[in-house]
């Protein structure tokens, strides 16, 4: 066959009487909405309109954009536990407001990765597995739980809640939703109390916008018909083509094109209206640079191609620049806010010289930008600016000045609680947070420092993350990772067939060595999980029953249609069975005490872990009061925005943007501060030239967990990239598809070179999370201090050119991306 | 025709998009037929062999606008100038790809200079040298690629199709 990927060329098309359910797709933030349609296996439905589910004439050609188009990568034939086989197809919603009957090539390809004993998802985790004899075998439920139970319970009597670790998803979507996330969160701090505490993707547990908190706005204020409605949109660290395809594509550029100004005049019709600008704040010329220029015209986007760890330098200078001309939103900070005579000698105090020489961006550029943001309309009426920030500013410098500085920028403007305004988070994952809250202080304990690498916790669960290609400065990460796990190991083989008494023993004693009890939950065997003892299998999406929110609020339920694996279960009732096996230990023993903190975990369905998740989002952006999932049900992939106000005829009735009405916010200075130790050391060294920034692509899913299961996205980056600039690639020689080491004294990688000019010279940009490369062997262990957020987008490396790979070469398109 | 390009006809026309160079395909090239015995696809579809163009009427960088393989469906036949996965003829160059984005169906446009075919209405974007592989995009499948066959003479035959073309329940309407 081809050299190439290519699916079959026909898809099976649902008959009238498929099942139907409604979804939500599992990955990004935006959340667009899905039809599920199930039947079994030898059946199909006919052409004709009347004979499938469509109401589709199958045997014409489809018009564009009809939304009704199945792709062979929107089906599968699944296996469900009773053995019946039956087809599912999840086709884009074009009735679901978010997304039109739009997709990414992320959620489009849904089907491609539901289990699926015959398909590429067959090593989809479907026992528990247990380390015996210098591998990881099979075992039952009952032995991993019984074993892991006593070995957590022995070192929490032992040494106290601190001795166990944790390293777990707090996702919406796909990897949690308020019923995975509640009875974890119930587990780790009302059950075991510990500090040890680190969400999937950083070394702690941790908002990342603590900022923003502080300042009194959530992390999700506006909804996306503010960026149809918006006179300029800013994108801050973010490549949202890529990373929020459908958002920018469905809400974003109907702006950018004029085509949303219908809308704009009717909605705000007090008001002059003209087509959306957009700036864009990013040290790469990204695809969204390019396809907004396209869009819009290169003469209403504005692209500031920052030096990496600026930002705060940026928006300050910004800020000052509005608030010389006078452009500042007066009755907002006079009646709205309060301290901002504390950022008129910090943020409004900023060097402009320094500035350009600090950001690499001119004034003449500052200025035009300072205008778009702030200068008023016609009749002097406000410019409706909304600022939306993600990675490149929450994982750069210094998280807590970083996201101040964007936010004293939107105050300072009266940006925020109208339409076409607002200042937060693009988002990357879905919320759905409820946990009861984190028992340890903040800035919360660096848990990859103390707890793993410092051997302050002998246990460490993790759960739907891959922390040893993900966090930062991995390669020391799995160093340690597997020295310590090797030490229980020896105790286990050492007490095969021993009685619990006896193992347990071993293993502490192991523990009093430095050694290290892992156990891994997933849905894969991820590297992680090489070296757990204990591995545990979970349900995905489309498996249980879940609930989530989108970057909008965007509540809605995401049924259960398929089976999951073998005995695979939800998230939530493996946390159940530990729960009550621990429980049921202390009882045996007479320890009320204890045995009550581990009581409470006796739901028998998904909805019951909703409701009882309602109590830990009481009075946040994602209250969802007294919803429940028949509600849910009812309003299907439109869902409803939270917080719910109130319920009205069996209808929860939403908030479509926050601060509306009420809200008083806080100025928070914001300095500069220069570069960390660990990088400027780096930045001395001359063995380590190139600043490695880095993030997601359009192709792939975070640690393209899913993606290796779908050959089409594989066969395009079966290797991560780095893109060099063409200067800095004729100094090393390399031609496009070279493999090159990128090194420096955290540790090493490789990548595909991909030669193009989207960076400055010296400076390139890898794609930060594929099995085949961790980018995080880099980076530096630096947080800031005052968050425990880890600056991911800065370090700096050595690049050497290994060699060429002739057969990928081929196969691989180096087109550049960048373009529209 | 010169001598090397015949020799060179000889040695790829065989050859069908796809890698195949099934040998008894030569004795039917010479014999031309339009319902020819198919060259061994995975399909078991009815595609028909349609004669598209002879290699002649093709410039490099220049489309032809045809379709295959009912006239609902556009198709873009090239001369790429460079040697091109699953391409035909003496260069390997030349290629056939569906017109209709694999993501929503847009109408493609080629850019020769680039060698891609593009997407006005989100902006994906096909590599015409790679089988259509996706440079970015939302597509959910790389473009679906015509295959080829050339005979003796220097026509050009469609045979197939590699992927489902968008807005179909199968390539072969009905």
């Amino acid at each position: 066959m081809s050299k190439i990927f290519h699916g079959p060329d026909r898809v099976p098309i649902p008959p009238r009487d498929a099942e139907q359910f409604t979804t939500v797709c599992s990955y990004c933030i935006v959340g667009c909405g899905y039809r599920v349609y199930k039947w079994p296996e030898g059946k199909e439905g006919g052409p004709k309109p009347a004979h499938n589910a469509l109401q589709v004439d199958f045997t014409r050609q489809q018009g564009a954009q009809t939304g009704t188009w199945i792709s062979p990568a929107m089906h599968s034939v699944v296996t469900d536990r009773d053995g019946t086989r039956s087809h599912v197809v999840l086709l884009p919603d074009a009735d679901c407001v978010v997304n039109r009957g739009n997709h990414s090539i992320r959620g489009g390809t849904h089907g491609s990765v539901l289990y699926a004993p015959d398909r590429p998802t067959a090593d989809r985790l479907s026992h528990p597995l247990m380390y015996r004899g210098s591998t990881q075998l099979p075992t039952t439920w009952q032995e991993a739980i019984d074993l892991s139970a006593h070995v957590i319970k022995a070192a929490l009597d032992k040494w106290g809640p601190d001795t166990v670790a944790m390293k777990c998803f707090d996702h919406g979507g796909g990897g949690g939703g308020f019923e995975n996330n509640w009875a974890v969160g119930k587990f780790f701090f009302t059950g075991i109390g510990t500090q040890m505490a680190s969400i999937h993707n950083r070394p702690a547990y941790n908002s990342e916008v603590f900022a923003a908190g502080d300042a009194g706005i959530a992390a999700l204020p506006s909804a996306y018909l503010d960026a149809e409605l918006a006179d300029t949109i800013v994108l801050i660290g973010a490549n949202s083509y890529e990373t929020q395809s459908i958002y920018f594509l469905e809400h974003m550029l109907p702006n950018l094109t004029g085509a949303s100004l219908v809308k704009k005049q009717q909605l705000l019709p007090e008001e002059p209206h003209a087509a959306g600008r957009m700036i864009i704040v990013d040290p790469r010329r990204t695809s969204t640079v390019a396809i907004a220029e396209s869009a819009a015209g290169t003469a209403n986007v504005l692209h500031l191609q920052i030096r990496n760890g600026t930002d705060i330098v940026l928006m300050n200078a910004l800020s000052r620049l509005i608030y010389e001309q006078g452009w500042q939103d007066q009755a907002f900070i006079d009646g709205r806010t309060k301290n901002f005579d504390a950022i008129t000698t910090t943020n409004l105090a900023q060097d402009l010289e320094e500035a350009t020489k600090l950001t690499g961006i001119s004034n003449a550029q500052m200025m035009q930008a300072a205008e778009w943001i702030a200068k008023p309309k016609a009749s002097n009426i406000r410019r409706r600016t909304l600022l939306l920030y993600e990675k490149g500013l929450i994982w750069g410098l210094k998280n807590y000045e970083n996201v101040a500085s964007v936010v004293d920028l939107a105050l300072l403007t009266g940006n925020l609680g109208k339409a076409g305004t607002g200042c937060g988070r693009l988002g990357g994952h879905q919320e759905g947070y409820s946990r009861p809250n984190y028992p340890g202080k903040r800035p919360p304990v660096n848990v990859d420092e103390v707890a793993i690498k410092g051997g302050a916790s002998k246990v460490f669960w993790v759960a739907g993350c891959n922390p040893v290609g993900g966090t930062l400065n991995a390669q020391q990460f799995r160093i340690t990772l597997e020295k310590r796990t090797a030490l229980v190991n020896q105790a286990l083989d050492e007490t095969a067939g021993g009685t619990m008494e006896r193992r347990v023993a071993a293993i502490l004693d192991a523990m009093e060595q430095g050694g290290l009890f892992l156990l891994v939950q997933d849905i894969y065997p991820i590297d992680t999980a090489k070296y757990a003892h204990v591995v545990f299998p979970a349900a995905q999406w489309g498996e249980m029953n879940l609930t989530s929110i989108n970057g909008e609020r965007r509540l809605r339920l995401y049924q259960k249609f398929m089976d999951p694996p073998g005995v695979a279960e939800p998230d939530w009732k493996i946390m159940a069975m530990m729960a009550q096996r621990i429980e049921h230990l202390y009882r045996a023993e007479g320890n009320r005490d204890m045995a009550v903190r581990f009581s409470g975990f006796d739901w028998q369905t998904d909805e019951e872990v909703f409701r009882a998740a309602a109590v830990g989002v009481a009075g946040a952006q994602e209250d969802y009061g007294e919803t429940t999932y028949a509600m849910l049900k009812a309003i299907g992939t439109n869902g409803v925005q939270t917080p719910i106000k109130k319920i009205e005829d069996g209808k929860p009735i939403g908030t479509v943007r926050l601060y509306e009405e009420s809200g008083r916010f806080t100025f928070i200075p914001a300095k500069w501060p220069g570069y960390p130790e660990p990088i400027s050391k780096l930045m001395n060294d001359e063995r380590y030239p190139f600043w490695v920034n880095n993030g997601r692509a359009n192709h792939g899913w975070q640690t393209l967990y899913d993606d290796q299961r779908k050959p089409y996205v594989m066969g395009r980056e079966p290797l991560p990239f780095v893109e060099i600039h063409p200067e800095d690639a004729s100094k090393l020689e390399l031609a496009n598809g070279d493999l090159v080491e990128l090194f420096n004294p955290h540790g090493s990688v490789t990548a595909m070179a991909v030669i193009v000019d989207s960076n400055r010279p010296g400076h390139v940009f890898m794609l930060f999370e594929h099995p085949k490369g961790w980018l995080n062997s880099l980076t530096t262990g630096y947080v800031d201090p005052d968050t425990t957020i880890p600056y991911y987008k800065g370090t700096k490396a050595g690049i050497r050119k290994i060699g060429a790979l002739p057969e990928w070469q081929e196969r691989l398109t180096f087109i550049p991306t960048n373009q529209a | 025709m010169s001598d090397i390009s015949r020799r060179s006809f000889l040695k790829f026309g065989a050859c069908v998009a796809g890698g195949l160079c099934a040998s008894e395909a030569l004795g039917e090239a010479a014999a031309p037929r339009e319902t020819a015995a198919r060259p061994a696809l995975t399909t078991v579809l009815p595609y028909p062999r349609l004669k598209l163009a002879h290699a002649t009427q093709l410039k490099t960088g220049v489309e032809l606008r045809l379709t295959y393989p009912d006239k609902e469906s556009p198709i873009s036949l090239l001369k790429l100038g460079k040697k091109a996965i699953n391409g035909i003829g003496p260069d390997a160059d030349i290629v056939a790809y569906s017109r209709l984005c694999s993501h929503m169906g847009g109408s493609l446009n080629f850019r020769p200079s680039a060698g891609e075919f593009q997407c006005p209405l989100h902006y994906a974007r096909f590599d015409a040298a790679k089988s259509g592989l996706i440079i970015i995009g939302q597509a959910t499948d790389n473009l679906p690629q015509i295959q080829l066959h050339m005979d003796r003479k220097g026509d050009i035959y469609a045979v197939g199709i590699l992927g489902l073309v968008y807005g179909r329940r199968a390539n072969i309407l009905g």
